[in-house]
């Protein structure tokens, strides 16, 4: 009996699974496993040629551009992920305790997000023109940030902090909502206010939702690609090249496929690591679920 | 209708095409903008009104390394156009990975051309391991724009109201800074923003007039004297000469709108002068000489563009579709008077040799530009937005803004390069 039932709930549930598993397979797995095969061979851009083992990694760890590059994507996410999670709470914060305001607000946080990256670039690039943009306007300056060594990599990590905030926002947004009232008037009989309730009530129930938004965001930076390519093209002389768009200019400049599918391979690696030691992370800090 | 007569009449489509009365379709990319881009796109109309057999269908690409990555991969896969323009220092990178197709002697003679038609360096540098891979149509040169009311205040002409001749290293940077003095306006201008490519062609060009190559048998072979020329471009520069940091309209409309003594770029900026001189906008008069001879010789970098047919994988034309193709080419070819009114040198000798191209003005003033002309060094790294162009263009530029030392430069260009210099070509 137990099993017939089983069985008459394993059918639609596979029915229900097979789009997506049949997306997954053909558009994720079979082309993960294809580059990591292209990976060991030394193709060019669109011929699969001679199988050459582990020598595009060989060639890999000895490759100061590999690493520089590598290093650029952390700056990157260094300026970004932390700044992007606790902006979108702040946020939140303020669309959740401005009633009427609120949803003002809300909708002014998430507006730059839903513009396509090249509108945002445009924006960004028009600000920080040298000669007609508002910001050197504004600080009586004529400083072309995008070609200056120094700031190229924080005017690219503000453009998408404006660009992408909005998203944590509401993410935030849903978990403060999901806080039972009660807590709060509970909290309030006892005479606490202000940040005590923020300290004891909020910031606890929001925890797990924290994390999530920090894993998010630190996958979303360290993806980092379009926003360097338009804006800086990686320039000055390659300080904000990041990994991706290293493994672009070989695979595409320099027709390399081979050694471009080593680079996307190790960088995954990279990304996989870094994603479960900040799960291992919170976890022993208890704030995961 | 019985199966015979079915079957027997299926096998005769393939003939249908070919029909004297149909008209070949040729698909065209080309990569020319701008000037060039209308010129070619008259010269496009003025054919297909010309005859009825062969219509020329173009299509503008973006220029630089994404409409030759388009070409290589379309090219391979069998869905490229039926011919594309390209630069011929990209040849090895293109003939040499199997991305065109080789154009035989008798193709050619068929529409009424011939190697000797052409002028030997661009017929040469259309070669490749011994076959004829494109057409040539032009040669464009890097050379010196000068405005002549600048450099009169700084007294750089002479009494005919030309340019006095420049030569040597001393003596340019001496007029650069004798126009600064006396106008208050930079000496030069030229593009040196990150990304840029006008510092690779002028760097070129003067190791090659010291005779220096840039890569000898896999290795770079500039030494010392690469760091030194370019430790000369930056000081320009450093000495406020010339503005760094410009992108390329920047440094263009600095000199169409009065405000740098020179400009070294190519002569495609040519129609833009002769059109806001007629027009009474330019506001000055100008003159352009050949890059002068700033050490042992007087060469300069050139590229040329060319005609070539796409090999199209394992989809090739037929012998009907090649000869409309080249039948187009063959035209351009001979009406190519239209396209030295571009600034560009013709490749074809007819039009290039005639008195109306050799009056031509002002092309006439910078002809002498053809005798030294250097094309990029053969390699399938090199060439026009190559990947080793591509290196140069973020490394080259650092001096100039004094972001790096030339040394500091060139030795991250060398380290970024290494490793495309011990690849073998890439077959596509």
């Amino acid at each position: 009996m137990r099993t017939l039932h089983r069985r008459r709930e394993t059918l639609p549930a596979m029915l229900l699974l097979a789009p997506f598993l049949a997306a997954f397979l053909l558009f994720f797995l079979v082309p993960a496993l294809q580059t990591f095969w292209l990976s060991l061979t030394d193709s060019s851009l669109t011929r699969t040629s001679a199988f050459v083992g582990l020598a595009n990694y060989v060639t890999l760890v000895q490759d100061p551009s590999f690493w520089a590059a590598l290093g650029n994507t952390f700056y990157f996410s260094l300026l970004t992920v932390l700044p992007l999670t606790v902006l979108g709470l702040v946020m939140a914060l303020l669309v959740d305790r401005f009633t009427r305001a609120g949803p003002w607000l809300q909708g002014a946080f998430f507006l730059p997000f839903v513009l396509p990256i090249s509108v945002m670039t445009l924006i960004a690039d028009w600000m920080l023109q040298p000669s007609s943009g508002v910001v050197n306007y504004l600080l009586g300056m004529q400083r072309a940030w995008f070609a200056d060594v120094h700031w190229a990599m924080p005017m690219v990590a503000i453009g998408t902090i404006w660009w992408t905030v909005g998203f944590n926002m509401l993410m935030f947004l849903a978990g403060l909502r999901n806080i039972p009232r009660e807590l709060y008037e509970a909290a309030a009989l006892d005479g606490a206010r202000g940040w005590a309730l923020f300290r004891h009530i909020t910031w606890p129930q929001l925890r797990p939702v924290a994390w999530t938004a920090l894993v998010l965001q630190l996958i979303a930076s360290l993806k980092i690609f379009g926003q360097t390519y338009i804006m800086t093209t990686g320039g000055p002389y390659n300080t904000t090249r990041v990994t991706l768009h290293y493994m672009y200019e070989t695979a595409f400049t320099q027709s390399d496929a081979g050694y471009a599918a080593a680079i996307a391979t190790a960088f995954v690696i990279v990304v996989v690591l870094l994603s479960l030691l900040q799960g291992a992370i919170a976890r022993r800090l208890g704030g995961a679920k | 209708m019985n199966r015979r007569t079915l079957l027997g009449l299926l096998a005769l489509t393939p003939l249908l095409p070919t029909r004297a009365d149909e008209v070949q379709v040729v698909r065209m990319w080309t990569l020319l903008s701008g000037g060039d881009g209308a010129r070619m796109r008259a010269l496009v109309d003025e054919f297909n009104a010309s005859q009825q057999a062969v219509r020329v269908e173009s299509t503008t690409l973006k220029w630089g390394e994404p409409f030759y990555t388009k070409l290589i991969t379309a090219s391979v896969v069998g869905a490229g156009p039926d011919l594309a323009t390209i630069h011929l220092s990209r040849l090895p990178n293109l003939a040499g990975g199997g991305v065109l197709r080789p154009i035989a002697p008798a193709e050619l003679a068929a529409v009424g051309l011939a190697g000797a038609d052409f002028l030997p360096r661009q017929w040469t540098k259309s070669q490749y391991a011994g076959r004829t891979y494109a057409v040539p149509l032009d040669q464009h040169p890097l050379v010196l724009y000068y405005n002549k009311n600048l450099a009169g205040r700084a007294g750089l002409l002479d009494e005919r109201g030309q340019l006095a001749p420049i030569e040597g290293m001393a003596a340019l940077t001496e007029a650069l800074r004798r126009v600064k003095a006396a106008t208050g306006k930079p000496g030069l201008t030229m593009e040196s923003a990150q990304s840029t490519y006008a510092i690779w062609r002028l760097w070129l060009s003067l190791l090659a007039q010291q005779g220096l190559p840039v890569v000898a048998n896999g290795r770079f072979a500039y030494g010392a004297a690469g760091e030194a020329t370019l430790a000369r471009i930056a000081g320009w520069f450093q000495a406020g000469y010339a503005t760094p940091g410009m992108d390329y309209p920047a440094s263009t409309s600095q000199f169409m709108g009065g405000n740098a003594g020179f400009m070294l770029n190519g002569v495609w900026e040519v129609p833009e002068l002769v059109r806001g001189s007629k027009a009474g906008t330019l506001g000055f008069e100008y003159g352009i000489v050949p890059l002068p001879k700033l050490y042992g010789n007087a060469s300069a970098w050139a590229d040329s563009h060319g005609f070539a047919l796409p090999a199209n994988g394992d989809k090739p034309m037929s012998a009907a579709k090649a000869r409309a193709v080249l039948a187009f080419v063959a035209y351009v070819s001979r009406h190519s008077m239209g396209w030295a009114e571009g600034g560009h040198i013709p490749a074809y000798r007819p039009v290039a040799e005639s008195a109306a191209a050799l009056a031509l003005q002002p092309n006439a003033q910078y002809a002498a530009a053809a005798h030294n002309v250097v094309y990029d060094p053969d390699g399938w790294y090199m060439g026009a937005a190559g990947p080793l162009e591509a290196i140069a263009s973020k490394f080259l530029p650092a001096p100039l803004a004094g972001q790096l030392t030339p040394a500091d430069a060139l030795g991250r260009f060398e380290t970024e390069a290494a490793r495309l210099l011990k690849k073998r070509a890439p077959q596509y």
